[in-house]
């Protein structure tokens, strides 16, 4: 029986969902484009903290740890994280390409390490999405997964959670140590204050190295890399409205053909 | 020494700074435009993320944020909407002098309870007769035993009717001209005090802006900051500090401009392709462009003097004049970009450009703001 829950909860810095990103020489460009938390695993943070802040009377949490894997980069998604309310962060600074499946064996190790009794991330990651990141790090670790999940209580030395599946949701319960991956509809998180932002300044940040946790080598090699463009057609229909409406009507029809 | 990059800290501050202008302030800034009325959930809201009176010291229990910093985050709510920013600054503005020459007691007794809610603070030197001409303020004030009584009129005051508190500037001896005048703290609910919120503005409008009159108004004489005669220093000292977030919110409307000219360039086609292949646009998106980097570096580097205690009255000069003349002209031509469209309010940049053309007027005229790097370049030459 846990007395109190050590959450980890993982994250990457990745492309802002506005970013234009183009491939050159069979690699994806970055020069130039803005970074920020990933999306998906920014819910993880705020239920970390909505966990702490006392949710259910059982749940009495730890510690919020945040750990990153990646590039020197990933340092700002972990200071946002810190200013949102986590207690401190763990950095294995990498510029290694690793696929999702050596990802999950660092990671394992990290939460090893740790003691973590629950571990947060993004249900699939907005770099390359991914969706296999939890699911290998829950496999490595041999514990319990709950997937792109909407609801999680902890209740007793275990969780209940509901998840989405492709043609509704079920209610899981399952024992801790879990893995829980988390979505859009879980909760709204919350902005990083300015004082918290001050704060995070004197909170841990350990820069950790890959070599520490085994390095493992990529599994998967990427070989070379495209990004699907479609250019908008960019019309714009001017005009009075019943007339602007009734052209665009005729180009559905005509043009695009999705009327008839 | 030079280091052009801001901290992890500034960084955080500017995203969180714009993603309050995108998801809380750019949603409402047409309709409080519209209407003249007072954002109060984007106070409020802001005052709940800290971005409200950010400058109050620590020792009050305040983030005690220095110029930089503010020039970060003033750039990204006047991309938001720059009537609203007014708000804020106009606060950070009535606090200044607080700063600048309030003893650890007054800023204990007035910035404090500040912290405590949506709270706003003003600043009152110009009257109806006199603005660029401030020593020949006529708001009298007249010692009375351990009081100060004060009447008079003070004219276009941001935030002046909802402030917790005003910092008036007064003479008590007209004779003395600049030399005989004071500041003094006037709390809100004083007996014979009232405000009365101005209409019609041309734009800032979601800013209330209001005349404040002063019938017989008594305050402690521990209301004074500094020494009486100490007044005209005081407000002039507030303003080279003051004028700084005025030159970012306005590169932050410049920025809005631009962008707004890109989006409806890429978009919008004529003779059978997007306009911003025309040289013509693409000419004005570039000058825009220029004035941005250009503005955006004055204002850093006047802010960064004022956090260095250096002078810093003619950097923040040259950055307030330049960057909202420049974001003025940005806001014309994002307008001519947008050509009939421009010219209604169902787009933004008509909004821009009524907004900022405050920019060249308040906290010092820009005539004003020659006059003081004039000054500087003759100072010698003259005497």
């Amino acid at each position: 029986m846990e007395d109190s829950v050590k959450i980890l909860t993982i994250l990457k810095q990745v492309p802002d969902a506005e970013a234009r990103v183009r491939a050159q020489d069979g690699a994806v460009d970055l020069d130039g484009v803005t970074f920020v938390i990933d999306g998906m695993d920014e819910y993880g943070v705020e239920e970390a903290l909505r966990l702490r802040e006392g949710g259910s009377a059982a749940a009495s949490v730890e510690e919020v740890v945040a750990v990153a894997l990646g590039p020197q980069r990933f340092e700002e998604a972990l200071r946002t994280a810190l200013a949102m309310g986590a207690d401190r962060a763990v950095h294995v600074e990498t510029d290694a390409a690793l696929d999702p499946v050596a990802q999950a064996q660092v990671l394992a190790a990290v939460a090893r390490e740790e003691g973590a009794d629950l571990i947060l991330v993004g249900g699939k990651q907005a770099d390359w999405d991914s969706a296999a990141l939890g699911a290998a790090v829950a496999e490595s670790l041999g514990w319990p997964l709950s997937d792109w999940t909407t609801e999680l209580t902890v209740e007793g030395d275990g969780l209940r959670t509901r998840h989405d599946t492709d043609d509704g949701s079920e209610a899981l319960e399952l024992p801790l140590p879990a893995v829980v991956t988390t979505q859009q509809g879980l909760n709204e998180p919350r902005y990083p204050t300015l004082p918290n932002i001050m704060k995070a300044k004197r909170k841990e940040l350990a820069k950790r190295t890959l070599e520490e946790f085994g390095a493992p080598a990529a599994k998967t090699v990427t070989v070379r890399q495209e990004i699907q463009t479609r250019e908008r057609l960019g019309k714009l229909v001017d005009g009075e409205p019943e007339e602007a409406a009734r052209e665009l009507a005729r180009l559905l029809a005509d043009e695009a053909k999705v009327l008839s | 020494m030079i280091d052009f990059e801001l901290t992890e800290e500034q960084r955080q501050f500017q995203s969180l700074a714009r993603q309050f202008a995108r998801e809380v302030i750019k949603p409402v800034a047409a309709e409080h435009d519209r209407e003249e009325s007072y954002p109060e959930a984007v106070v409020r809201r802001g005052h709940e993320l800290g971005l409200l009176n950010t400058i109050v010291p620590e020792s009050v229990g305040g983030l005690g944020l220095g110029s930089l910093d503010e020039a970060i985050i003033g750039e990204e709510l006047g991309y938001g909407c720059m009537g609203i920013y007014t708000i804020f600054m106009a606060s950070e503005l009535g606090i200044t002098p607080l700063l600048l020459a309030g003893s650890p007691e007054q800023q204990e007794r007035f910035l404090a309870p500040l912290l405590s809610g949506p709270k706003l603070a003003a600043f009152a030197l110009s009257e109806p007769d006199n603005g660029s001409d401030a020593g020949a303020m006529k708001t009298r004030a007249v010692f009375d035993g351990d009081d100060v009584v004060l009447n008079g009129t003070k004219m276009w005051i941001s935030n002046g009717d909802r402030a917790e508190f005003t910092v008036v500037f007064a003479t008590f001896d007209p004779a003395q001209r600049h030399r005989g005048t004071l500041a003094v703290v006037v709390e809100k609910g004083r007996q014979g005090f009232s405000a009365r919120k101005l209409h019609g503005k041309l734009g800032q409008r979601a800013s209330p802006t209001a005349e404040l009159v002063f019938e017989n108004v008594r305050v402690p004489r521990a209301n004074v900051l500094g020494e009486p005669g100490d007044g005209f220093a005081i407000a002039m000292r507030t303003l080279d500090r003051t004028r700084i977030p005025v030159a970012a919110g306005s590169v932050g409307v410049a920025r809005r401009a631009l962008d707004e000219a890109l989006g409806y360039a890429s978009q919008r086609h004529a003779f059978g392709k997007p306009i911003a292949q025309f040289q013509a646009i693409q000419f004005k998106l570039a000058e825009m462009k220029i004035g941005i980097e250009t503005a955006r570096w004055q204002t850093y580097h006047a802010a960064w003097l004022a956090d260095r205690g250096e002078p810093h009255g003619e950097a923040a000069a040259i950055a307030k004049a330049y960057a909202s003349d420049m974001a003025f002209r940005s806001a014309d031509e994002a307008l001519n970009v947008h050509g009939g469209y421009g010219y209604v309010n169902e787009y933004p940049v008509e909004k821009l450009m009524r907004d900022v053309k405050l920019n060249q007027i308040y906290e010092g005229t820009n005539e004003i703001q020659r006059l003081v790097i004039a000054r500087g370049l003759l100072k010698r030459l003259l005497e």
